[in-house]
C-alpha cells in the first residue's frame, strides 16, 4: 500500500510540475525536459553497465547516432542527396532506435571475446571514432589523381552539425512554442522506457545479463549463451539511446558533433555508477542529482562562494566560478563512489563475505535428501529423455587428446560412463581430471579424440550448447552467481529450458506468464530438495560453504541434465555435510537414472558410491574397473604412493 | 619557431615549399614520427609497467605527463630560466629540471596509486578503472584551472639549430634541428637505464617477479605493496621526462593534450603486447611514425580515427600484442 501510495505520489507530481512551473514562472521546464533525456541515456547504459557488467566508455556515440538518424532524415536542408524530404518525427524515432541497436550490434559484436578492460577501451575507441568520423563527413572529396568522383559531399553537416531539424507534428499540440508538449513528449517515452527496463530486469533475459556480469565462464555452463545475450544488452541498451538522441535532436532543432565527445559518456556513466549500477531506482536517482549538481547546484554553490569572498574579504573567492570545477567534481564523484560505496547511493548493500571456517560458528542443517522431495517434474522429464536410448553408453570418450605448451594435459584417454551409473575419476593433482571436465563441456578444445553423448558427436559446441544437450557441471571451486539470490541462480539453470523471447519479456503475454511462474515453482522445488528451502531470496555469496554447493548442484540439475559432471563436490565440507552429499548423489542417480562422472580426492566417497573408477596420472589413463579393482591396481597404488625411490634411480 | 609550426601543422611550412620533392616529404614525416614516438614510448612504458604488475590500465597515467610538462614549465621558471639555455647550462640546468620534474611526476603517479588505487587492488577489474577515469577528469580539471583554457606557450629554452644547413652546409629541405638530437639524446638514456634497472637490479627482479605471479612473489618475501609503489614511481618519472621533451620540443602545452597522448600510448603499449616493455618501446615509435604518415598522406583530420581503429582491431584479434605470445585466460 504504501509503496503504491509513493509511486501515485511521484507521478502526479511529475504530471502537474509543468503547469505549477507556469504558474510560479520558473522557466525551468525545458532543462527539466533535458535532465530526462539524460536519465533515459543513463537508464540505457545501465542495461549494458549495470545488468550485463559490460563497461562501455562510448555510449555517446549511440545518442549521436540516434541524434543524426533525426538530423539526416528529418532536417529540410544540407545539400546532398540524401537530404530535402524531411521525414515524420514520429516514424524517425523508430529508425534512430533501430540504427543505433544495429550500431549497438556491430560495435558489440567484436567485442564479445575480450576481456572487460579491453572492451571498455574498444566502446571508448568506437565513441571516439564516431565524432571523428561525423566531423569529417562533413565534406568528403575523394581525390584520385585529377579524377574526383566525389566532390565536397556533405553527408553530416560537418563541424556546423544539422540545422535545423524538424520537429513533431500533432494535431493541436503546439511542438514550435511551448515547452510543455515536449516535456510530456519526454516523459512518456521515459515511463515507457522504465516501464519495459522493469519488466526486462525480472525476465529470463534479465537473469541472463546478470549471470554474464557475475560469471561467464559459470553462465555459460548454466547454459546461457553469452554470445547472444551480450548482443542483446548492446542492442537494447543502444536503442534506449536511440530514442533519447532522436528526441534531444528535434527538441534542440540543432546538432553538433561536440554534443557526443568522451565527456558525455562519463558523464552518464557517472549517473549510473552514482546511484547504483543495475538498480533502476539508483539510475534514476543518480541521473537526477547530477543533473541537478551540473545544472543548479554549481551555479548557486559559486554564488554563495562568491558571497562569502565578499563578506569575508578574500577576493579568490569573489572571481572563483566552480561550474569550471563541473568535470573535477565528476571525476571526484567517480572515484569516491568506488571507493566508499562501490554499490552506489541505491546498490544492494552487501554483507561482507564471511572469512574463515563458517560452518563452525553456524553449522548447515545437513538434512538427508528426501526421496518424495524430488521435484515431480524433473522425475518426468529425467525418465522421458532417458529411457529411449537403451542400454548404448550415454557418455563416451575416445582417445581425447590437449596440451597446454609442453604438458600433455590428456593424452589419448578413453572413458565411458554407461547411462545411469556412477563414474569416479580419480588420479593425484594435476593429472589431467578438470581438463577433461573442461573438455567435455566445451570450455576447452580438444586436439584430438572423440566425444560421444546419447549417441551423438558434441563435435565443437561452446558450452551452453552443451548444456541444452543435457550434460551439467559443478566446478572445483564454487562458481555461483554471488550478487544474485538463490531462486535466482537456480531459475539461470533453467534459462536453456526456457523460451521467453525480449519481446515476450517485455509484453508477457500468458505464456511467458505462466512459464515463469512454473520456473519459480520449480526453482523452489529444487531448492527444497538440495535443503535449501526459506533460503530462496538470500543472496548467493552469503551463503555457507555447504550450502553454496548444494545451491549449486540445485542449479545443475536445473537445467534438467541426464549426465552430471560434479568435479571434488565434497571438497572442504566435513564429514556430516560429505555424508550428506553422498546420499544426495545416490539419490539422483536411483531416484532420477541420473547419470554422474564425478572427480573426487575423498577416498571412502569415490569408493563407496561408484560403481566403475577411471584413474588419471599425467594425463593418461592408467587403470579403468570396479572401486574393488582399483584398490588393488599396481599402477594406481604407484601413483599415489610412489614406487620404490632408488628403484627408479637406477632403473 | 619551427617546433611549433611542426607542432601545429604536421607538417613544417618549410617543407611545404615548392620545391620539395616526394622523398623530403617522407624522410621528413618520418623523423617527425621519430620524435612522436619517442614521447609515445615513454608513457607508454608507464601503461604497460602498471598493467604489467596490477593489471589497470591507468587511464591517468596521460594526465600525468601533461601535467609533467606544466610541471617543468615551473620548475624553469623557479629556477629563473627565461630564454635559451647555453653551454655549461646544457649540462646543469637541464638535467636538473629533468631530474626536478621526474622526481614530482613520480611522488604525484605514487600519490595517485596510494589515494585512489590501492584500496580497490581486491575489487574487480573494473572498479579501478572507473576511479582512474574519474583521477584523470580531476588532473585535467586542475591543469585548465591552473594554465586556462588558451595553449601555453613553453619557453624555448633548448637551443634549435638547424643541423643539415648550419653544422653541414647542406642544402636540403629536410629540417633536422638539435631538439631532434635533444629527444633522442634524452630517451635513449632513459630507455637503456630502465632496461638496467628492471633486468639487473634486485627492485627490478622483484617487479618481473610480481607482475607473472603477484602470490607467489609475495609468499617468496617480496614486498608487493612496495613494488607496486616502485612501478608507479617509474612509470610516473618516465611520463614526466616525456612531458619535459614534448614541451621543449613543441614549445606548447594543452590541458587536455594528456587524454589524447595517453589513449595513442596506450594504444602503443596494446600493440607491443601489453606488459612487454620492449614493445611498448616498440609500439611508441610504431605510433608515432604512424600518425606523422597519417597527418601527411591521408589527412589530420582523421588520425585520430586510425589509431583509435588499430587500437581496436588489435585489442580484438591480437590481445597478446603483435610481438607478445597468446596466453590462455585461467579457467
Amino acid at each position: 500500500m504504501k509503496r503504491g501510495l509513493g509511486w501515485s505520489a511521484l507521478v502526479a507530481a511529475l504530471l502537474v510540475y509543468p503547469f505549477v512551473d507556469r504558474v510560479l514562472g520558473f522557466q525551468t521546464v525545458h532543462a527539466v525536459s533535458d535532465g530526462m533525456i539524460y536519465v533515459l541515456l543513463a537508464l540505457g547504459l545501465n542495461i549494458v553497465v549495470g545488468y550485463a557488467g559490460l563497461l562501455d566508455l562510448g555510449y555517446a556515440a549511440f545518442f549521436a547516432i540516434g541524434a543524426y538518424a533525426m538530423g539526416l532524415l528529418n532536417s529540410p536542408v544540407l545539400g546532398s542527396p540524401f537530404y530535402g524530404h524531411p521525414w515524420s518525427f514520429w516514424l524517425c524515432i523508430w529508425i534512430a532506435a533501430a540504427v543505433s541497436a544495429l550500431l549497438g550490434v556491430a560495435i558489440g559484436a567484436p567485442t564479445l571475446r575480450v576481456r572487460g578492460d579491453y572492451l571498455a577501451i574498444i566502446t571508448l575507441g568506437f565513441g571516439e571514432i564516431i565524432p571523428v568520423a561525423i566531423r569529417n563527413l562533413g565534406d568528403i572529396t575523394i581525390e584520385l589523381g585529377s579524377w574526383r568522383p566525389v566532390e565536397r559531399l556533405n553527408l553530416t553537416g560537418g563541424e556546423n552539425g544539422v540545422n535545423p531539424i524538424g520537429r513533431p507534428y500533432f494535431p493541436g499540440v503546439p511542438f514550435e512554442t511551448d515547452p510543455v508538449p515536449w516535456y510530456f513528449l519526454i516523459l512518456i517515452i521515459g515511463a515507457a522506457s522504465l516501464w519495459a527496463m522493469n519488466r526486462l530486469r525480472d525476465s529470463r533475459l534479465g537473469r541472463a545479463w546478470m549471470a554474464i556480469r557475475e560469471d561467464e565462464t559459470a553462465a555459460d555452463c548454466a547454459g546461457v549463451n553469452p554470445v547472444s545475450t551480450k548482443l542483446l544488452a548492446f542492442a537494447l541498451g543502444a536503442s534506449f539511446s536511440g530514442f533519447a538522441g532522436s528526441v534531444y535532436a528535434a527538441k534542440l532543432q540543432a546538432i553538433t558533433p561536440g554534443a557526443f565527445e568522451f565527456q558525455v559518456s562519463i558523464m552518464l556513466l557517472c549517473m549510473v555508477v552514482l546511484g547504483g549500477a543495475g538498480s533502476l531506482k539508483g539510475v534514476i536517482l543518480g541521473g537526477m542529482l547530477i543533473t541537478l549538481f551540473d545544472r543548479v547546484a554549481l551555479a548557486q554553490m559559486t554564488f554563495f562562494v562568491r558571497w562569502v569572498g565578499r563578506t569575508v574579504g578574500v577576493p579568490a573567492l569573489v572571481a572563483a566560478d566552480l561550474t569550471l570545477w563541473r568535470w573535477f567534481f565528476f571525476g571526484l564523484g567517480l572515484a569516491l563512489v568506488m571507493l566508499l560505496r562501490p554499490e552506489g547511493l541505491a546498490g544492494r548493500r552487501l554483507r561482507p563475505i564471511p572469512v574463515g571456517d563458517d560452518s563452525a560458528d553456524a553449522p548447515a542443517p545437513a538434512v538427508p535428501p528426501r526421496v518424495e522431495a524430488i521435484p515431480s517434474w524433473l522425475r518426468d522429464r529425467m525418465r522421458g529423455g532417458g529411457g529411449a536410448h537403451g542400454s548404448e553408453p550415454i557418455l563416451e570418450i575416445r582417445a581425447l587428446t590437449r596440451r597446454f605448451g609442453g604438458i600433455v594435459a590428456l593424452n589419448d584417454v578413453d572413458l565411458v560412463v554407461p547411462r545411469g551409473a556412477i563414474v569416479g575419476l580419480i588420479g593425484p593433482n594435476g593429472a589431467g581430471k578438470t581438463t577433461l571436465f573442461n573438455v567435455v563441456t566445451g570450455l576447452i578444445r580438444p586436439e584430438g579424440g572423440r566425444i560421444t553423448f546419447e549417441g551423438t558427436s558434441l563435435g565443437r559446441l561452446r558450452p551452453n550448447a552443451i548444456v541444452a544437450r543435457g550434460i551439467a557441471r559443478t566446478f572445483q571451486s564454487i562458481r555461483l552467481f554471488p550478487q544474485m539470490t538463490v531462486l535466482e541462480n537456480v531459475l539461470v539453470g533453467e534459462h536453456c529450458r526456457l523460451a521467453a523471447s525480449v519481446v515476450g519479456a517485455v509484453l508477457r503475454p500468458r505464456a511467458v506468464v505462466s512459464e515463469e511462474a512454473r520456473a519459480r515453482q520449480r526453482g523452489r522445488e529444487l531448492l527444497t530438495f538440495v535443503g535449501l528451502d526459506g533460503k530462496e531470496d538470500d543472496v548467493a555469496r552469503n551463503l555457507p560453504y555447504g550450502d553454496q554447493r548444494r545451491l549449486e548442484i540445485a542449479r545443475a540439475l536445473a537445467t534438467e541434465p541426464r549426465l552430471i559432471l560434479l568435479d571434488e563436490p565434497t571438497a572442504g565440507m566435513n564429514p556430516r555435510e560429505t555424508e550428506t552429499l553422498t546420499a544426495l548423489i545416490g539419490t539422483l542417480r536411483r531416484e532420477l537414472a541420473l547419470s554422474v562422472l564425478l572427480i573426487e580426492h575423498d577416498m571412502e566417497v569415490v569408493m563407496g558410491i561408484s560403481d566403475r573408477i577411471t584413474v588419471l596420472d599425467y594425463g593418461t589413463r592408467i587403470a579403468e574397473g570396479t572401486p574393488a579393482e582399483i584398490q588393488r591396481h599396481p599402477r594406481v597404488i604407484e601413483a599415489y604412493l610412489g614406487t620404490g625411490f632408488e628403484a627408479e634411480r637406477h632403473a | 619557431m619551427p617546433g611549433r609550426v611542426r607542432a601545429l601543422g604536421g607538417l613544417g611550412g618549410h617543407v611545404g615549399a615548392p620545391q620539395v620533392n616526394a622523398w623530403e616529404v617522407l624522410v621528413q614525416q618520418t623523423i617527425n614520427g621519430l620524435t612522436r614516438g619517442a614521447v609515445f614510448a615513454l608513457i607508454a612504458l608507464g601503461y604497460t609497467m602498471v598493467y604489467g604488475i596490477i593489471e589497470l590500465i591507468n587511464f591517468a597515467h596521460g594526465d600525468v605527463f601533461m601535467l609533467g610538462l606544466f610541471i617543468s614549465l615551473s620548475w624553469f621558471a623557479l629556477l629563473g630560466v627565461t630564454k635559451t639555455l647555453v653551454g655549461w647550462q646544457l649540462v646543469t640546468i637541464l638535467p636538473l629540471v629533468f631530474a626536478l620534474t621526474m622526481l614530482t611526476t613520480a611522488a604525484l603517479n605514487v600519490a595517485i596509486d596510494r589515494l585512489a588505487y590501492r584500496p580497490l587492488r581486491r575489487s574487480t577489474r573494473l572498479a579501478p578503472l572507473i576511479t582512474a577515469i574519474g583521477v584523470s577528469f580531476m588532473l585535467e580539471n586542475i591543469a585548465l584551472l591552473w594554465k586556462g583554457p588558451a595553449p601555453i606557450a613553453y619557453p624555448d629554452v633548448f637551443p634549435s639549430v638547424d643541423i643539415l644547413r648550419e653544422w653541414f652546409g647542406v642544402d636540403s629541405a629536410v629540417f633536422i634541428t638539435t631538439k631532434d638530437l635533444l629527444v633522442v639524446g634524452a630517451t635513449i638514456p632513459l630507455m637503456v637505464g630502465l632496461n638496467y634497472f628492471v633486468t639487473r637490479t634486485r627492485w627490478g627482479k622483484a617487479m618481473r617477479a610480481t607482475a607473472q605471479d603477484r602470490e607467489t612473489a609475495q609468499a617468496m618475501g617480496i614486498d608487493v605493496e612496495r613494488t607496486i609503489l616502485l612501478t608507479f614511481c617509474v612509470g610516473g618519472a618516465l611520463a614526466g621526462a616525456a612531458g619535459v621533451i614534448q614541451g621543449m620540443y613543441y614549445n606548447i602545452g594543452m590541458w587536455w593534450m594528456g587524454y589524447q597522448a595517453g589513449l595513442r600510448a596506450f594504444t602503443a603499449a596494446v600493440l607491443g603486447g601489453i606488459g612487454n616493455m620492449p614493445g611498448a618501446a616498440l609500439g611508441g615509435l610504431f605510433i608515432g611514425f604512424l600518425s606523422a604518415w597519417s597527418d601527411q598522406y591521408i589527412s589530420a583530420r582523421w588520425t585520430n580515427a586510425i589509431v583509435f581503429a588499430i587500437l581496436i582491431l588489435v585489442l580484438v584479434f591480437r590481445p597478446q600484442g603483435l610481438m607478445g605470445e597468446r596466453s590462455p585466460d585461467k579457467v
